[in-house]
């Protein structure tokens, strides 16, 4: 291997020592030491706020330090977490992480983290100067900082926000100011009812907090148009439901029947019509200049972060408040105006031609829509009308339930009373006792099947419920439930047919009712036949070879008139006196849904046979 | 001998409780699961009938109807599971003793069956005393007899033997005759007594 060139050795040199520089890794240059500076966030990642400000920072420090500096960021999650073992866990775990890597100076951002490193600072950061950022000097004072602490205090004032919306709304008379139920929240609430004290006095004030968050918004929506609502923070509501602030006034804004304002930069954009803030890209920034300030060894003392007004165009419009009333200086954000102004011409041709285009497809879509919405709203209604009739069948059919129900019911009190009197006695006869308990069970389990059979006929669904069942077995809990009724008519009930499964694919419910209804309108015709000839015959018949099932049921009443053979089956074709009509119209709705066909005819000997087929689920 | 209670309910399971517990409280029972089945085995003797309202076959207003003249002594106390007030009614005119609705308590069961029975004999003791009424009057001779249809009536002996043909004397003695056979100590007697037998509208 042959020796590289001397100029070859020395360009490796200088780009080894360009990589370690770039990287700072035990870079150890004429700069000196890079600053290390530790960002604390307040709460965590979601929340725009700290982020906007901590970004700000960030992109400051690195500018004026053209990269030269070490920064750590560090959320510390209080929001979610306020519990004091919370915040001692993370002092630990932050003394341990930077046990080697003290940083020389910490952002705390917010009161939160202000006062998390005021407290832990010996522990964390023992020689570092601290800068904070993000509130007004009344929350400074009140956290007694050392002098050593010093930041760019924010004055959110509350007032400004509100003479904004006075000047836009100046016939409003009634102001809502709503906040969460996190002690921040709370600590603005309280702020604000301090600052509001000398409003004019035609002007009623509400402060709303305490409530879940779709209270507050079913609050707003029920306000005159004429109030003004500010929203302060929501950062968690009264389930204890934490929120990002923006989050929690977008929906409470977009629920609003009033214009809503609020005093963050943050909330510009999500529904507020606006407010007076310091941004917080402003504080970022003059965050990051006290911070380079104090690591460049200069004395710093606590600046005020300039404030402004701030609207949305959107939202004026909205409201139908005029830009005119704004105060001057405000910042219009949303304005499309200028772009309209410029480009007409050409927005309006494009606009045509996506607007025809559009149109189509919106058209077809929506025709699509349409009537999938109202096949959707046509089988909800068929569902409720069946439903009727079910009720309406359950309803003739009660008075016969209740006397079935009343028999176990009267057997079960006088053998439950019969052996109270019989255990009364010197030597109970336990055997008969015992039977008498059996028989009590046993007629407790018969009234469960009665009520259960009612039920059945009155559960209300709406969508169907598609089930494998056994044909016969319909039939005969049909036959079941109309056994008294029939017997107080003096009508015979028979069933005749295979014993054999008859497996259909249907609403267990739907079948039932259609054979309940056809039993009670032979019944019904029978009323006038002659006592001794009243027969109801159920039959279930196999027909064909593709596996279906056919029931009929017959009377021996007076039959159909000819000429109504083809319309019984029509919607409001009624004989009865106190018919709807409707009857078969559903039994026959019912069938064809489940892929069967129903039919009527008059037999030779006298009477009317309904029929229907429903196809078998297993063939075969 | 023990009053019977006769139950007559389709449903067994009723039947049983029901019976089971009028034998518990010393009664008699026998059940029958129809009105058919009843009138197959037809009771005498001192009882009453619990009768099921709705029953297949013969309904407990037909049974009420045959019974009437079958069984005129035992009165019928209904048991019905539902209450209507149009049965009710009719089942009242047609002279049943008392109407229970399902559920009922075995007191009130008891109650009732307690007051058919003392109906029951209530109407035995009058019939014994109808029986032997009619036993008395055919003692009489036939004029005996037409002296006794006149003095209900209310005629005076002379009217009575104007009537007959008669003398007055006779008829007195006839008079005298019927009392003693009837064993009635006064007019008025007499009169109930026709009055019980039917034999006054007979008469008029």
């Amino acid at each position: 291997m042959s020796p590289l060139p001397e100029n070859a050795s020395a360009l490796i040199c200088l780009l080894l020592v360009a990589i370690f520089s770039a990287t700072g890794v035990g870079s150890a240059g004429a700069a000196g030491p890079v600053p290390r500076v530790l960002i604390l966030y307040p709460y965590d990642e979601r929340i725009p706020a700290t982020n906007i400000v901590g970004e700000a920072t960030r992109t400051r420090l690195l500018e004026a330090t053209a990269g030269k500096i070490e920064l750590f960021s560090e959320f510390l999650d209080l929001s979610r977490f306020p519990e004091t073992r919370h915040v001692e866990r993370m002092a630990r775990y932050l003394a341990e992480k930077y046990t080697n890597r003290r940083p020389d100076l910490v952002i705390a951002l917010g009161e939160e983290s202000t006062r998390f490193i005021v407290t832990n600072r010996n522990a964390i950061a023992p020689n570092a100067k601290i800068v904070f950022g993000g509130f007004g000097s009344a929350t400074a004072e009140e956290l007694r900082l050392p002098d050593d602490v010093v930041g760019a205090l924010t004055e959110f004032e509350i007032r400004k926000t509100i003479e904004m919306a006075i000047g836009l709304q100046p016939d409003a008379r009634k102001l809502v100011v709503i906040a969460g139920s996190a002690e921040f929240d709370k600590a603005w609430i309280a702020a604000a009812q301090e600052d509001l004290a000398g409003l004019p006095p035609n002007i009623q004030t509400t402060y709303l907090t305490g409530l879940s968050i779709d209270e507050f918004a079913e609050h707003v929506a029920a306000l005159p148009p004429d109030t003004i609502v500010i929203v302060l923070t929501v950062l968690s509501d009264r389930t204890g439901r934490n929120f990002v602030p923006r989050n929690s006034l977008e929906k409470i804004a977009s629920a609003a029947n009033a214009p809503v304002y609020g005093p963050y930069s943050t909330y510009l954009g999500h529904g507020v019509v606006g407010g007076n803030a310091a941004t917080f890209e402003s504080t970022g920034a003059a965050v990051a200049g006290l911070a380079i300030d104090a690591l460049g060894g200069n004395a710093i003392t606590d600046v005020t972060v300039p404030q402004s007004y701030m609207a949305d165009a959107r939202q004026l419009r909205r409201w139908g408040l005029s830009e005119a009333d704004l105060p001057p200086g405000t910042v219009v954000s949303f304005n499309e105006g200028s772009l309209w102004e410029e480009y007409w011409k050409e927005i309006i041709a494009i606009s045509v031609f996506v607007a025809a285009q559009s149109l189509v497809i919106v058209s077809l879509v929506f025709e699509r829509r349409r009537r999938a919405a109202a096949e959707f709203q046509a089988r909800r209604r068929l569902l409720e009308v069946i439903h009727l009739n079910q009720s309406a069948t359950a309803g003739a059919l009660s008075a016969s339930i209740a006397h079935e129900l009343n028999q176990p019911l009267g057997a079960i009190r006088i053998n439950a009373e019969t052996a109270a009197v019989m255990l009364e006695s010197k030597e109970p006869d336990l055997k008969l006792i015992r039977q008498i308990l059996a028989d009590i069970r046993d007629d407790d389990q018969r009234a469960g099947d009665i009520i259960a059979q009612m039920r059945g006929l009155l559960k209300k669904r709406s969508e169907i419920d598609w089930q494998e069942f056994d044909l016969k077995d319909v039939i005969q809990s049909a036959i079941h439930i109309l056994k008294p009724e029939a017997e107080r008519r003096n009508v015979v009930v028979s069933s005749m047919g295979p014993l054999q499964g008859l497996p259909v694919r249907a609403d267990r419910v739907h079948v039932q009712q259609v054979i309940l209804n056809l039993a009670t309108n032979a019944m019904d015709a029978m009323l006038h036949a002659s006592a001794a000839e009243r027969n109801l015959v159920f039959q279930t018949t196999l027909t064909g070879t593709n596996g279906k099932v056919e029931v009929s049921i017959s009377d021996t009443g007076s039959g159909i008139p000819s000429d109504k053979l083809s319309s019984i089956f029509d919607a409001f074709y009624t004989t009865k006196p106190a018919g709807t009509g409707l009857g078969l119209s559903i039994a026959r709705v019912i069938i064809e849904i489940y892929g069967g066909k129903i039919w009527a005819a008059n037999r030779p000997e006298g009477g009317a046979v309904f029929r229907f087929v429903l196809p078998l689920a297993r063939p075969g | 001998m023990n009053p019977t209670v006769h139950i007559v309910d389709d449903d067994k399971s009723f039947r049983t409780a029901v019976g089971r517990m009028l034998e518990a409280s010393g009664f008699h029972v026998a059940s029958y699961a129809s009105g058919e089945e009843l009138l197959a085995r037809l009771p005498s003797g001192h009882g009453c009938i619990l009768l099921d309202l709705q029953m297949p076959g013969l309904s407990g207003l037909e049974l009420q109807a045959r019974l009437a003249d079958l069984a005129p002594l035992l009165p019928i106390v209904f048991l019905t599971g539902r209450g209507d007030i149009g049965t009710t009614v009719r089942a009242m005119k047609a002279g049943a003793h008392d109407f229970l609705e399902k559920p009922a308590s075995s007191a009130a069961l008891l109650e009732a069956v307690e007051r058919a029975l003392q109906l029951c004999e209530t109407r035995r003791l009058e019939q014994d005393r109808v029986q032997a009424f009619h036993m008395r009057i055919a003692s009489l001779t036939p004029r005996e007899s037409q002296v006794f249809d006149l003095i209900v009536r209310g005629k005076r002996n002379k009217q009575i033997a104007y009537e007959l043909s008669t003398s007055e004397r006779t008829v007195k003695a006839h008079r005298h005759n019927v009392m003693e056979k009837l064993g009635a100590r006064s007019l008025a007697e007499v009169v109930s007594m026709a009055e019980r037998l039917g034999r006054l509208e007979k008469t008029t």
